[in-house]
Parts: C-alpha cells; structure tokens; sequence
C-alpha cells in the first residue's frame, strides 16, 4: 500500500471528528512500518494504535478520550512498552510521555508536515541504533563501610551517636549525614567516568543522567549498533565483576532512543 | 550481582526486561521528544497526572537517614568474610527492590500509589509480549 493511499485510509477510519476525542503521539517512524492490528496504547479504553503517514515518516498514534486524565501506570506501561518494542526493530524517534493534538489532521499539518525533513534525518542518524540505560547502585551497607574506613571524621561521629537517642545527638547525625552525601557524590563522579570509559568504545553516543537515587553510582545512557549487543552486555559484566558487592550494576534495553532525539 | 538479562531472551521480549516503573518513569516523562516544542496551535488542554520524575536532592532527611543507616551498620562483619556477606546482602537488596518500584522517593498523587505498587510487580515479571510495529516485508 503506497503512503498515500494509508493517508487516505488513515482519515476515513479515523474518529478525530467525534467530539471529546484526540490524537496521542507515541513516536515518529518511517513510513515502510506497519503496526500490529489490536496493539493497545494509552487511555481507558485503550485507544488502538495506528498510523498517521506522511511523505516518509508516519506518526504512531491512537485515540484518546479528552476528558479522561492520563498518566496512570498502565498509560505510562503501554507508552514504553510500544516505544521499546518498535524500537527493537525498526527506527524511531520517541516522545515524552503526554503529547496530544486534537485529531489526525493536526497531527500531519502540524507535526509532520512542517518537520518532515527534520524528522526523516533524525531517523537516519538512529537507524540500526537502540538505547541501552546503565545504572549503578551503590550497596548501602558497602559504601557505607568503605566512607567510615576512609574518613576519620566520619568514623568518629559513628562512635559519637552510638547508643544514643536521635534527638540527643542530631548535630552528629547531621554533619555525618552530610559527610556521607557529599562523599557519595564524589564517588558518583569518578564512577560515571569509569563506566563512560568502559562503554564509550562500544557505543556510538553517551549521556550522563543525573542521578535517579541518592545512593547511585552512574546512571548513563548509550546509543549503541544494533549488532553491538554482545558487546555492551560484556562492557556491563566487566563493570559488575569490578564491583561485586559493593554496586549493583544493572543493563536497562534494548530501549527507543529517548536521551538522543532532545530538540535542545 | 544483578545484570538484567537485557536483550538475552528473545529480541522481542528483552525491551523491557527487570524494568521497574520507577525506571520506566525515569525515561518516558524527562527524555524524549516534546511535542510544544514543535506544535503550538493545537495541543489539547488534557490532564496528565502529575506523577513527578524524582529529582534527587539531598535534605535533612537524607542525612539522617544515612546517619541512621551508618549508626545501624555492624562493622564486625567486615572482619569475616566481607565479600560473602556483603554479597547475600546485596541479593536480598535485589529482590525487595524490584518489589518497591521507587525507592521511597517517588512523588504520586495517593489515590494513585496503590495501583503503582500492584502494577510495578506486573512490570518485572512481564512476558514476552509480540512484536507490536516492524517493517512491512515488502519495505
């Protein structure tokens, strides 16, 4: 079937016009995709999934009711799960949870046709591409360990509130508390460079997210060939081996590029 | 130590693997695309529940937490065997986590966090799923 007539089929099929209902947009992918009829997405009910083409990329999009708030679990599930499970095969830039237009034909008036070019060229640069999300989670009890033995104030300050009730001890517990944050910090960073180092020969591109927890030890996401999963999952066991007991290293994709496609 | 299996199953289902809602939160509402930064004219004024990305920040609270954690700890373990204990610790970390999809730092409207419990147990455990957009075969 041609993108044409797809567009065609898309407006006939499509209830935009029926009030109380819009368009929510999962990604951009090149037109040659097909979606799996009954793939259910967003909302209560689940809008179906469907495609809204033009030229040579096609929005991945399903209906929505307007008067119904988003954003329950299910909703953010059903938005990963589509993004990541397209993504495994097929190139395609995704949004961040919540976009909305009002029927098909903003979608293409609006969204695709004005940024067609723009969108055609960043599905080149992520084809054959998927994200990977590595993060590190320091062991509380191991880190905490591993700050008392090399800070001596810190260790000091344990012995000080030892046995004591919090309240009659909470300028200790607080420099001490403090002391651990900070300490942790500076771990975080010299254990992010060592996992961008591990990573950045099997990986196109890198991002540092900022940490997702207190006790993290890196949290980076990489754009990575397709082919180069072997790799990267070795990348991954040299860093838990490295770390045995003292981070929990954990690989998160193959996953839709959503730390490479930012407008900014 | 826990690597998710990611990818070492079949391809299809290794998207989502040992993903937790917390992870899932960290990557749809702060990455990717946003549409108004594209389309001004037609967005449509719907709610999206405010569920908040959790920002780290460091407060009195982390510090006495920590504190607490640090007063807790019994240092006589490191003098049997650290890499045993440390290692059954860990493993038991594992798996309490996953049951608790955001480390306490998650932000969400109450009414909302019971379903988040009982829905990010289902995320960890996922199947397989089929594959739901590919390449038309004549593409």
């Amino acid at each position: 079937m041609s993108p044409r007539d797809r567009a065609a089929e898309a407006e006939e099929t499509s209830p935009a016009s029926v009030n109380g209902s819009a368009s929510y947009v999962y990604g951009i992918v090149p037109t040659d995709v097909e979606v799996e009829p009954g793939t259910e997405g967003v909302g209560q009910p689940a809008g179906e999934v469907r495609l809204v083409p033009f030229g040579q990329i096609a929005a991945l999009v399903s209906d929505v009711e307007v008067d119904r708030p988003l954003g329950r679990p299910k909703d953010l599930q059903a938005h990963q799960r589509l993004l990541d499970q397209t993504a495994a095969e097929v190139p395609v830039l995704p949004f961040r949870f919540g976009a909305v237009l009002t029927d098909s034909d903003a979608v293409v008036e609006e969204l695709l046709k004005p940024y067609h070019d723009q969108f055609a060229d960043a599905l080149q640069e992520v084809e054959g591409r998927t994200q990977y999300v590595v993060n590190g989670r320091y062991d509380e009890q191991a880190i905490l360990r591993e700050i008392l033995r090399e800070n001596g104030e810190a260790a000091d300050l344990r012995q000080q509130i030892a046995g004591l009730p919090e309240d009659a001890t909470r300028n200790e517990r607080m420099r001490l508390g403090e002391i651990i944050e900070g300490t942790i910090a500076d771990k975080r960073e010299v254990d992010t460079a060592a996992v961008v180092d591990e990573l950045s020969d099997v990986c196109e591109q890198l991002v540092v997210r900022e940490p997702a927890h207190e006790r993290d030890a890196a949290h980076v996401a990489a754009l990575v060939e397709r082919g180069k999963k072997a790799e990267i999952e070795q990348a991954v066991d040299e860093l838990t081996r490295r770390w045995s007991g003292r981070v929990e290293v954990r690989l998160l994709g193959p996953m839709a590029p959503y730390d490479f496609v930012g407008t900014s | 130590m826990t690597v998710q299996p990611a990818g070492r199953g079949t391809p299809a289902s290794s998207g989502t693997a040992g993903t937790s809602l917390a992870d899932v939160i960290d990557t749809i509402l702060d990455k990717g695309l946003v549409i108004d930064a594209f389309v001004r004219v037609s967005l449509v004024g719907i709610e999206v529940l405010t569920i908040d990305s959790r920002i780290v920040v460091a407060s009195v609270d982390t510090y006495l937490r920590f504190a607490e954690a640090a007063n807790r700890l019994d240092l006589s373990a490191t003098e049997k065997g650290l890499p045993e204990v440390v290692e059954g610790v860990t493993q038991a970390r594992a798996v309490s986590q996953a049951n608790e999809p955001a480390g306490g730092a998650l932000e969400a409207p109450s009414e909302e966090t019971d379903e988040i419990q009982e829905i990010a147990g289902d995320v960890v455990e996922r199947e397989e799923e089929p594959r739901r957009a590919r390449r038309r075969e004549d593409g």
